[in-house]
């Protein structure tokens, strides 16, 4: 043992760390950075959308790529990060991306990261006193309420959940006007199904007229929900809406079999319209009704769907989002006349975030997206159910 | 370069809650409740620059003076009990404190907003730093001040009595014990000292997320505090740092080039890494190299 | 309200059988080798996962074919547990095999979720149906199969301990390490037997988990890693009765104190009675003979 054995892996340590970040730009490069969670149990939403973005710019190379603000053409390289879904490796991320020649990110997966990240960044734009992070960020998936008014820097494509559990409750309430009184389960202890039951669900029923009876609590990793459901057994609720992800979602439903519960309609949680959850448990979900900003059920939905399958990835309400997200950018990038040179980074994530910041409204795959004054958009959307095995579209609402 | 110094920061704070496990593995005990000390000095310091208005050099020293309160008051009766009693002891009470956590609301209304912490919701918009103007750089230099304080106070406990006698009771306890070393005020002292840096890096990492909730301080943090320490070494300080760079900065940001193999690397260069190295990356052969590389002692005792 | 305590300790005492089964995993390698297998939860779960891809892949449907194929498969990587946590770092170091094993967690664990993306799977259950109806009482049929199991494996591995030569050599190991490779027992063979003997009950308890929760996730792995200390040291290091009443005591307590202060607050009061008990009582229920590290 010598000093080389010291010194040979901290230099290589430090040449590695520097691998992931530059790479010399043969033609006009325009990246564009994702990120999110390939590790753990959200892998899938970090593959998904990985697999979208790819898919994404593929077709928009093989179109001719980006007309550049100098007349030159641009093709985008997508690049994606891990973050594990932890919040400091989440920033640190987020970091590297600034410190590369990435003219806007995309993501994160987790609503822990997001909330966070956008925090790190500079909150006005524009504030010479402060010393946040001057990145734009466009996120696909984190979709606890609310988030992007954090910074000026933050934009968000992800559903607004409001305006679909609001729809959602009146559509119910004409079709089926016995229905009086709701049960709500919620994941405690998670950002987004924590925040989906108590600040929408709950108010979207009572807005709704319907007659909130009971409620209980469970956390993300609980493999026993018997006392939740003999609560649920004894109020006896018409409706039960359950604002939890698929793990747990499907533990309660099984625990409802077993207690022979039996509600007469069941509303589950946004992100669970996925194939998780027909993994987990096909037989216990049948005839649940949730919305989401995805399904294909139009050509362009389709075509994306099937594009997204080639890269390996799923398209769905989040990955989707990642999709349009690419579309947008490129339209942006052409009309904010982004240069996507090495000096002109900084210029060009100014560029994006104006453009953003000025946008009113852009096709989505399944309809026109509206963009809201605080960064978040209001999609158009649709009211799957479970059907023996699948997610099938029951109504498709007119925006 | 941004990135890089943002990394160190990472790497700073991580020492912080490394070195707190350090000190306490020196008395022979592996204690998993530095996770929720941790926590405790991120809530105080939080609490304290969001909500009191304080600067964050005095919040700071408040979330280690509480913490370290705290694991004052733990250490008397945990460490009646010794290895895997006190690793699962340790366990439950930093997850009794990050459950505390998610159960504590206490918020008031500021500028038309309501801030503080909001239970399973978390506590956000810790925005000291940005806020005053601090650049990456000042931040790092913030960070590096307070580790580099904890690193000289600790090399200083190392050559002074106070290490050896830490160390004589981590070795052999009756032996120390039989010297008329008193147990009890060693293992206490060295779980308070413990905590109090916890609290330091609590505080540093409240402010640098800015953003923070119970989820953040569980049993994966716990566990790479002590990761940390047995990683890198038991017989000085440096040790420590040097498994936070090889964790850190080699296997989490280093080798993102490979990305899907990364995550897997992960733990399988963790379990290479204590085969090889079964006393750490910066063993007491090692240590002893280097001092006698920069010309410091140790020559001719090692055979 | 009585009846809804009862019924909340009967559902907790049930959901604690899975506790006990992996409880003793944990006290059988903390008795032969004083040494603590963080991998262990991981491993069976990653076990009960073997069997149904193993199973799943060979176009098979049949539950007892999963079951059969986890604990082979836990088997296997118990041994390569053994192999790559154990065999090569010094005996007399046990925060390096405390590391190492963390390490083996999260690789296992990452496995795990590169083959299924992270996605929970269907497991084949135990019993599907409504639960069994005990007066006021409902029982859930599974768990009491759990149980069951929990019992036939103290009984098989006292008679393994107690009646057949690789007992005698795995006692001889446990007591008296040294002496006993003076006597002849090959040291490493004996603790590689017990690593495969421990997977395979963990790949049963992984697939019997995974079939009375009705899924295997990821998650299931930090909670039962967590139970699973908690049981070890509530019994008494290296005691297997004591592992098996510990898991029922555990799981009961959560259920009723779940009832009682809500699910937000059931593990702060579970953690705060167990700092308590072990301050108060650190030799456990069944306190072993002599106290250890």
């Amino acid at each position: 043992m010598t000093t080389r054995h010291i010194v040979t892996p901290a230099m290589l340590a430090l040449a590695l760390i520097g691998l992931g970040g530059t790479a010399q730009a043969q033609e006009r490069e325009v990246k564009i950075t994702g990120f999110g969670a390939k590790s753990g149990v959200v892998r899938s939403f970090g593959v998904n959308s990985e697999a979208a973005m790819l898919a994404a710019a593929d077709q928009i190379n093989k179109a001719g790529g980006i007309k550049l603000g100098d007349g030159a053409r641009g093709k985008i390289k997508v690049e994606f990060f891990d973050d594990r879904c932890v919040a400091e490796e989440g920033i640190s991320v987020l970091r590297r991306i600034a410190s590369s020649e990435a003219v806007v990110a995309v993501g994160p997966t987790c609503s822990n990261v997001a909330e966070p990240l956008f925090g790190v960044l500079q909150k006005k734009f524009g504030d010479a006193s402060d010393t946040g992070v001057q990145m734009p960020i466009y996120t696909d998936v984190a979709v606890k309420g609310g988030l992007a008014k954090i910074s000026e820097w933050a934009f968000r494509n992800v559903p607004s959940e409001a305006v679909m559990y609001d729809e959602l409750f009146k559509y119910i309430k004409q079709r089926r006007p016995e229905l009086k009184t709701v049960f709500g389960g919620v994941e405690e202890d998670f950002a987004h199904s924590r925040a989906t039951w108590h600040a929408v669900m709950k108010e979207k029923f009572t807005e709704a007229g319907y007659q909130i009876g009971g409620e209980a609590k469970w956390l993300l990793a609980d493999t026993n929900f018997a006392n939740q459901v003999r609560d649920m057994k004894r109020i006896n609720a018409d409706i039960v809406a359950i604002s939890a992800h698929p793990f747990s979602s499907c533990g309660v439903l099984k625990e409802m079999e077993r207690q022979n519960v039996k509600p007469k309609l069941i509303i589950g949680l946004t992100s669970s319209s996925s194939l998780e959850t027909m993994q987990g448990c096909a037989k216990q979900v049948e005839g649940t009704i949730i919305p989401t900003s995805f399904a294909p059920v139009t050509p362009l939905a389709t075509a994306a769907a099937d594009a997204t399958a080639k890269f390996n990835g799923s398209l769905d309400l989040h990955s989707g989002a990642a999709w349009e997200i690419m579309i947008v950018l490129k339209d942006l990038m052409e009309k904010q006349g982004v240069i996507a040179k090495a000096d002109t980074v900084k210029a060009d994530r100014e560029k994006i975030r104006a453009g953003l910041a000025g946008l009113k409204e852009h096709e989505g795959l399944i309809g026109k997206v509206r963009r809201t004054e605080d960064r978040e958009a209001i999609k158009p959307f649709v009211f799957v159910v479970a059907k023996s095995g699948k997610w099938e579209v029951l109504h498709a609402p007119s925006m | 370069m941004d990135f890089y110094l943002a990394l160190l920061q990472v790497i700073g704070i991580h020492a912080l809650i490394g070195l707190s496990a350090y000190v306490v593995i020196l008395t022979g005990q592996v204690s998993l409740a530095q996770a929720g000390f941790f926590a405790i000095g991120a809530y105080v310091a939080g609490m304290l620059t969001v909500l009191a208005g304080w600067h964050l050099i005095p919040a700071l020293l408040a979330a280690g003076l509480v913490a370290g309160a705290v694991a004052f008051l733990v250490g008397f009766p945990a460490l009646r009990v010794k290895g895997l009693m006190l690793v699962v002891a340790t366990t439950a009470f930093g997850e009794a404190v990050r459950l505390f956590f998610f159960n504590f609301d206490y918020q008031v209304a500021k500028g038309g907003v309501r801030v503080g912490p909001l239970g399973g919701e978390g506590f956000k918009q810790i925005r000291f730093f940005p806020e005053n103007g601090y650049t990456t750089l000042d931040v790092l230099v913030f960070i590096w001040v307070v580790v580099g304080v904890v690193m000289a106070l600790l090399w200083w406990m190392d050559r002074s009595r106070a290490g050896a006698v830490l160390r004589a009771v981590g070795e052999d306890e009756l032996a120390a014990q039989a010297m008329g070393i008193d147990l009890t005020a060693v293992k206490v002292a060295a779980m308070t000292a413990g905590g109090v840096i916890a609290g330091f890096g609590g505080a540093i990492y409240a402010h640098y997320t800015t953003h923070i909730e119970h989820f953040n301080f569980g049993i994966v943090l716990a566990t790479f505090a002590i990761a940390y320490p047995i990683l890198g070494g038991l017989s000085t300080a440096f040790g420590t740092v040097v498994a936070v760079l090889f964790i850190q900065g080699l296997l989490i940001e280093g080798l993102r080039f490979l990305g899907d193999w990364r995550n897997l690397l992960f733990g399988a260069l963790i379990v290479l890494a204590m085969n090889l190295r079964p006393h750490g990356l910066l063993d007491a052969a090692t240590t002893l190299r280097l001092r006698r590389l920069f010309g410091r002692g140790g020559a001719g005792r090692d055979a | 309200m009585m009846i809804d305590f009862l019924q909340s300790l009967v559902d907790g005492v049930l959901v604690g059988t899975t506790y006990s089964l992996i409880g003793i995993g944990f006290t059988l390698i903390f008795g032969v080798m004083h040494k603590i297998n963080l991998s262990y939860a991981s491993a069976s779960v990653g076990g009960a996962y073997c069997g149904l891809l193993l199973v799943g892949a060979a176009g098979g449907k049949s539950a007892l074919l999963v079951f059969l194929m986890a604990a082979a498969a836990a088997g296997v990587i118990g041994y390569v547990v053994y192999l790559t946590c154990f065999r090569f770092i010094p005996a007399s170091h046990p925060l390096g095999t405390l590391m190492s094993t963390v390490g083996m967690l999260l690789l296992i664990d990452e496995i795990v979720v590169h083959a299924t993306f992270g996605v929970p799977v269907a497991y084949p259950p135990l019993y599907e149906g409504p639960s069994i109806e005990l007066g006021e009482l409902y029982i859930r049929p599974d768990y009491l199969m759990v149980f069951a199991v929990g019992i036939a494996a103290m009984t098989v591995l006292t008679l393994l301990l107690y009646r057949s030569r690789l007992g005698l050599a795995t006692r001889a190991v446990s007591q008296q390490p040294v002496a006993a490779q003076l006597c002849g027992i090959a040291l490493y063979r004996v603790n590689a037997a017990t690593f495969v003997v421990t997977g395979v009950l963990g790949g049963i308890a992984g697939a019997m988990i995974g079939a009375s929760v009705g899924m295997l996730s990821p998650l299931l792995v930090l909670p039962l890693t967590v139970k699973g200390l908690i049981v070890t040291v509530i019994g008494g290091l290296g005691s297997i009765p004591g592992a098996i009443v510990a898991g029922l005591m555990v799981g009961g307590f959560e259920n009723v104190l779940q009832y009682y202060r809500g699910v937000t607050e059931r593990d702060l009061y579970v953690m705060l009675l167990l700092f308590v008990f072990l301050v108060f009582r650190p030799g456990g229920l069944f306190a072993a003979k002599s106290e250890r590290n």
